[in-house]
């Protein structure tokens, strides 16, 4: 039972990484980038980068915004409270490895 | 009767060090359970719960101290003297109490930080060191270097965990950790010969500095986020 318990809460900082790496791509460029460079550098596939997104698109860290009339071509842009997140987590991950935990 | 080892002008600093002491655990506890809620991770909310021991030893402290400095001050014995502050009508179970509860909770809190980063999760080795910290918190009430010696024991596992984790990491604030912790190490060596006025006075000091640097740690963090490695 604490076995399985560990493991879920192993597998939600994972995703919660991910999730941060994610944020952490966008920040450092400048808050837009293309989902296809994203989904490379975040070493995701396309199917688990759409699943991320959406949840962070429901959670409003990030949004969509269209590049041209065509609207396939759309750039994910990091938002204010996604730039807030990034910096808290930072701070959290510090707070964590100070005391390599 | 219940001795403490201020000398009479440094009563007020001494109450003024415990409070910036606990001001600064608080700040320690409440940044790690603000962590914690928002990552979920475990570890944070061990890490909170042993500084909020440690803040609640010091708070018990605090109220002990402020109540003996006040009555010795009414009683006029303040001055270059060690105070001994005999309570002739009451009972001295109140400042046993408060006092037996700052050591315990102290070590408790120190061990909580210790074993945090250990793999062995053994409840065996748990119990044992419990055990071990109900006894030198209760010799040390008759015995008071016991606890000191305890407690730097206690920071020198401490220390060399942190050590350990710095070599990996080679973060600066690991090292500023290691450093706060080494004075506080020193403070408590200083105490164990609190018998000499200037001993205590100086013990008390290096606390103050202790606290100062991990204080200066809660501000790099915050301000910094993650920081350069060398």
């Amino acid at each position: 039972m604490d076995g399985q318990k560990e493991n879920n809460e192993s597998k939600k900082r994972s995703r919660l990484e991910v999730i941060a790496d994610i944020i952490r791509i966008l920040n450092e460029k400048g808050g837009k980038i293309k989902p296809t460079h994203l989904m490379y550098k975040a070493n995701l596939s396309h199917k688990t980068m759409k699943i991320y997104l959406g949840d962070l698109k429901k959670s409003e860290l990030v949004k969509e915004q269209k590049i041209s009339k065509d609207e396939k071509k759309i750039l994910i842009v990091l938002t204010d409270k996604g730039r807030e997140f990034a910096q808290k987590y930072s701070k959290i991950r510090e707070f964590e490895e100070t005391f390599g935990i | 009767m219940i001795s403490i080892f201020a000398p009479g002008w440094f009563t007020r600093f001494d109450i003024l060090i415990e409070v910036f002491s606990f001001l600064v655990l608080l700040t320690f506890f409440i940044i790690s359970i603000k962590n914690y809620k928002l990552i979920k991770n475990k570890k944070l909310l061990y890490l909170g719960i042993g500084f909020l021991l440690i803040a609640v030893a010091e708070l018990s402290t605090i109220l002990t101290k402020f109540v003996i400095y006040y009555k010795t001050n009414l009683q006029q014995v303040m001055g270059d003297i060690i105070i001994k502050y005999s309570v002739l009508h009451q009972s001295d179970l109140p400042y046993d109490i408060g006092f037996f509860l700052y050591k315990f909770l102290t070590l408790a809190g120190l061990y909580m930080i210790y074993r945090l980063p250990l793999k062995n999760k053994n409840v065996g080795d748990i119990l044992l060191g419990i055990f071990f910290l109900v006894l030198s918190a209760l010799a040390g009430q008759s015995i008071y270097y016991i606890f000191h010696i305890t407690v730097i024991i206690m920071l020198l596992l401490i220390i060399n965990n942190y050590l350990k984790i710095y070599e990996e990491n080679k973060n600066n604030n690991t090292k500023l950790l290691i450093i706060a912790f080494g004075i506080l190490t020193l403070g408590n060596m200083f105490l164990i010969l609190s018998s000499f006025i200037w001993a205590y006075v100086v013990g008390q000091i290096l606390q103050l500095v202790s606290y100062v640097l991990l204080l200066g740690l809660v501000i790099n963090i915050n301000k910094n986020g993650r920081s350069k490695r060398k």
